[in-house]
């Protein structure tokens, strides 16, 4: 492989792009029995590169994806870059062990991840008096976004793989 | 092997770095939460955006595109004589509205009443809706390109359908009636009892009548029309119709149900109020 000089900053346009078409599927319309279902495709995608890449994909990054997805929905601004970075981080502290993990284990990771995604989400939005749900059905997506996070895993590093992106 | 320093990340600093980056955000929440200091930076920001929304729309108008193009003769006709029935009725309805709202006019100039203004509408599209599911909030194709300013109200066909609660170049945001953080004055078109609709939690498109006394003259069926106090929608167009009237003798005001006619969750052409 030719290395050294190019080398860091090969590949920035695939993590771009992926995050991209992950913004599509955020606000991809959905049938409104299925919204409550809808992976939290950042975060997955976000887990993902840091797992891949914690060289190139940290806090920071992270940080900024939410500040784009902040104003991409319209949430209180701050609330998406403050989970996301916090999703980060513990991803960051997990990564060697989630390269390690047989699928179920990582599927699991990322259930408690995300799940710890939306609880914080979830409270914030209380303090701050937004509209939040009156039940437990906000804790529903984690679920969703477990049982997707094979086909990121597999198709996020297929496509990192094949593009040479280190 | 050329990688030196990041085989592994060093995770002494990633918990300050963590810290400031949550200490940052909180000081944007709170800034934007509660002084609003953030609207310009956020409309500057919603440049970034617009091409996300532009393709996720882009499906959406490519097969409406193709089915107009795929249309058969026999389809077209079809549609095009039902659409001309409905136009001879609806204009046979509004002659009789034209006298009516003449007659208005004079009885409201005897009364020395401010005269009633024509709004003007502008047609928009809904383009998607806010992915939270809690939040009754859609996107629609106008921004301030085209004039949108923010509190403007929205109606689609049938009724009141929101208003406009943050602009973007080219889109913008609007929070339907039935969102919990959403309220409405409005007035019973049959006795004129004023009263407010606040919109509820949770998917369904309800809203509640507030602070109704158990003496209050209202039925189910009554419709309501907004009543133009608050100065932020016009008076006069429809809410909803009464669902429910549910009399608690432990509760000191009525539980009343309030169901939106407006189709909120299938209107796709929708119209703004200037």
């Amino acid at each position: 492989m030719p290395a050294s000089v190019s080398r860091h900053s090969q590949g920035l346009w695939v993590i771009i792009a992926s995050f991209i078409v992950a913004a599509l599927l955020l606000v991809m319309p959905l049938p409104e029995s299925l919204d409550y279902y809808r992976p939290e495709w950042i975060a997955l995608f976000l887990i993902y590169w840091v797992m891949a890449l914690p060289h190139r994909v940290g806090l920071l990054s992270a940080w900024i994806i939410g500040l784009f997805v902040d104003v991409l929905e319209d949430s209180l601004l701050g609330l998406n870059a403050l989970v996301l970075a916090l999703v980060a981080y513990l991803a960051l502290s997990l990564y060697r062990r989630l390269r390690m993990f047989t699928m179920l284990q990582q599927a699991s990771t990322v259930f408690i991840l995300i799940g710890l995604h939306q609880l914080v989400s979830f409270w914030i939005l209380t303090v701050s008096e937004q509209n939040t749900s009156p039940n437990l059905m906000f804790l529903v997506s984690a679920f969703s976004s477990a049982l997707i996070w094979p086909l990121v895993f597999y198709g996020l590093r297929y496509l990192r793989r094949s593009l040479h992106v280190v | 092997m050329t990688i030196n320093k990041s085989l592994f990340i060093q995770s002494s600093t990633q918990g300050y770095r963590l810290l400031a980056l949550v200490l940052v955000s909180l000081i944007l929440m709170f800034a934007d939460n509660r002084f609003g200091y953030l609207q310009q930076a956020r409309y500057y920001a919603s440049y970034a955006v617009t091409p996300i929304h532009w393709l996720s729309e882009f499906p959406q108008s490519l097969s409406a595109q193709i089915s107009d193009v795929f249309r058969s003769r026999d389809e077209l006709l079809r549609e095009n004589e039902a659409l001309r029935e409905t136009l001879l009725m609806q204009q046979y309805q509004l002659q009789k509205i034209d006298h009516l709202s003449a007659e208005n006019q004079r009885l409201s100039e005897l009364l020395n009443a401010s005269a009633i203004v024509e709004d003007i509408v502008v047609r928009a599209q809904l383009v998607s809706e806010a992915p939270d599911p809690f939040r009754k909030q859609v996107l629609i194709n106008k921004g301030t390109a085209h004039g949108v300013y923010e509190g403007q109200p929205v109606l689609d066909a049938d009724g009141l359908f929101g208003q406009v609660i943050s602009v973007e170049p080219y889109y913008s945001w609007v929070q339907l009636i039935t969102d919990s953080q959403h309220s409405t004055p409005i007035q019973v078109n049959r006795n004129g009892i004023r009263a407010v609709v606040t919109g509820t939690q949770g998917s369904q498109h309800v809203m509640m009548m507030m602070n109704m006394t158990d003496t209050a003259d209202i039925v189910v069926g009554d419709i309501l029309v907004t009543s133009g106090l608050g100065q932020r929608f016009p008076a006069g167009y429809r809410v909803g119709v009464i669902s429910s009237i549910v009399h608690d003798p432990g509760q000191p005001f009525v539980t009343v149900t309030v169901e939106p006619t407006a189709q909120l969750d299938s209107s796709r052409n929708l119209l703004l109020v200037f």
